[in-house]
């Protein structure tokens, strides 16, 4: 993998406390590629998108995109860098229109001008299905819409890593596969995807290759079928059931 | 022109004519409204805006007062470079402030930029050699003669000068990325916002026109005491911001004045007056959560914003 290595993290780790959220997870990914990140609740995932996000510094290890070192450098550089991401629950600013929503990440490019930013917004609305919504406020919007308006904001730093923390927790079915086919439609336009969920059937439906944490460790890297079918990871969910 | 340019349009031929048929009395209110009306809506552009609920802004307001006064006094600087140098002194106070708080927010934000204010106005008290202390510091007067017409002109020309320079601002991406951090910070950093240099730019233009105000203030009543720097004024500033509308800087204005003339007509009243300024806060915050001026504006205008939040409700 490593002519077409794109982007990389080794050897993370991140503490907080004495607890220990993610323990020395490596993970690279070749351009275009679609993969999913899953594992039993408090495993680190969200810890590790934070810190493939550069919200949250990693105590040990480094972040590579496309050869260049991103370790340390504050969450703005990250996006700026083409690292966009969403959050489990959408995190909007909800107190601005859908449009002003969209316009903030394409303004923070300082050469960005706004009627090239609202075009923008307009592709990434009409994308969405969500253009007759323009003028709302975040807030007015429904769960689903919010998911979707989210994904948009994201887009809108036209990313070259898309993190997407929890994409389908919640969402009613026919806006799951909204947002699959989405998720499928933005990787072949040559997107590099990591998403995170619980929901494995979407996973297994949606992506070729699986990471699976566990007590904040990698436990299996590969071929979703194969990795879904491999014992620890079934015995990593099915403890984690029992120990509730 | 849109019909909220028209009131406010209004609302400034009155102020401009008050002084020929009102009499000194309320030139002097006026004058001193504007001090206010200049500390509320930088304000609002702090805490209604960028979402930076700070309670030193009045410490601003004495810092710009206190520096250009000494500096007129003891170094001999003519009254204006005076004034840009208390000014720029408050825009550098600002920027360590704002990089000193960009940590905190909500309650913590509050509770330290209040305990930096104390500690401010303590200093202001103790150091008597500079600032006579409690006694206060006489600061000689801008122009000679008796009348209070040119401090009210020029203090309603500083306040024009500020809500333009602040609308000027709020009209550029500064003022969707203010706006954006107040939603949610780590939203608006992983959308690329630097939100470190937007939060401190906030601080040194809002910390700057407060040092403006103090700076006008002083030369206006022709003495300054820690008293400025007190908890009940910064109250009553984030009080006149409230009432007349936190997130419109014309509202917060005119808040200040409202809030300012009605005091001086319950004067009577004595402390009963600051009952019914807290009763007339609630009854806002209850029935009027935008504020007076948007009560005043929305048989007017009606932002598309609104109507769409209405057509879901």
């Amino acid at each position: 993998m490593a002519e077409a290595e794109f982007f990389a993290a080794e050897g993370l780790s991140k503490h907080f406390g004495g607890i220990s959220a993610v323990d020395d997870l490596s993970i690279s990914l070749a351009r275009g590629e679609l993969v999913g990140l899953i594992g039993p609740n408090g495993s680190g995932k969200t810890t590790t998108i934070n810190m493939v996000a550069g919200a949250l510094r990693p105590d040990r290890g480094a972040i590579r995109l496309c050869g260049v070192t991103m370790t340390g450098s504050a969450a703005h550089v990250f996006a700026r860098s083409g690292v966009a991401r969403t959050f489990q629950v959408p995190r909007l600013f909800r107190r601005m229109t859908v449009l002003e929503n969209l316009i903030v990440p394409a303004l923070s490019n300082p050469a960005a001008r706004r009627p090239e930013a609202e075009r923008r917004a307009g592709e990434v609305l009409s994308f969405l299905r969500l253009e007759h919504l323009t003028r709302s406020l975040a807030r007015a919007l429904s769960g689903g819409q919010q998911k979707l308006l989210e994904l948009g904001r994201a887009l809108m730093l036209r990313p070259t890593l898309l993190l997407l923390d929890e994409p389908f927790a919640g969402v009613h079915p026919q806006l799951l596969a909204q947002i699959m086919e989405h998720i499928s439609s933005l990787n072949a336009d040559g997107h590099t995807i990591i998403v995170v969920d619980h929901n494995i059937d979407a996973i297994r439906s949606l992506v070729r290759r699986t990471v699976v944490m566990a007590q904040g460790r990698k436990i299996a890297d590969g071929l979703s079928e194969n990795v879904l079918r491999d014992p620890a990871v079934i015995r990593a969910y099915t403890g984690a059931r029992d120990a509730h | 022109m849109t019909r909220s340019h028209a009131v406010q349009a209004v609302l400034l031929i009155v102020a401009l004519a008050l002084p020929g048929w009102a009499g000194p009395y309320w030139v002097h209110v006026g004058a001193i409204a504007w001090y206010y009306a200049l500390l509320a809506s930088s304000w609002a552009l702090l805490a209604g805006y960028a979402g930076q609920f700070s309670f030193a802004h009045v410490a601003f307001a004495a810092l710009g007062g206190y520096a250009s006064a000494l500096l007129t006094l003891q170094l001999g600087f003519p009254p204006v470079p005076g004034i840009v140098a208390g000014v720029v002194l408050a825009m550098v106070a600002g920027a360590l402030i704002g990089w000193l708080v960009l940590r905190l927010s909500g309650p913590y934000l509050a509770l330290f930029t209040l305990a930096l204010s104390e500690i401010f106005r303590l200093i202001l008290v103790a150091e008597q050699q500079l600032t006579r202390g409690s006694l206060g510091l006489r600061v000689p007067g801008l122009f000679a003669g008796e009348s209070d017409s040119p401090y009210y002109y020029l203090g309603l020309g500083l306040l024009v000068a500020a809500l333009l320079l602040m609308a000027g601002l709020l009209r550029t991406r500064v003022g969707l990325f203010l706006r954006a951090i107040r939603e949610d910070e780590g939203a608006a950093r992983a959308a690329g916002v630097n939100t470190t240099l937007y939060k401190i730019l906030v601080f040194v233009v809002t910390s700057g026109l407060a040092g403006l105000a103090g700076t006008y203030y002083g030369p206006f009543i022709g003495i300054l005491t820690p008293g400025i720097v007190i908890l009940p004024e910064m109250g009553l500033v984030i009080a006149m911001a409230v009432i007349g509308g936190i997130e419109s800087l014309p509202g917060a204005a005119v808040g200040a004045v409202l809030v300012y003339v009605l005091s001086e007509l319950t004067r009577e009243y004595g402390q009963w007056r600051f009952v019914l300024l807290g009763l007339a806060l609630i009854l806002v915050q209850r029935f009027a959560q935008n504020g007076l001026f948007a009560v005043l504006e929305r048989p007017l205008v009606r932002p598309a914003a609104m109507e769409a939040e209405r057509g879901r409700g």
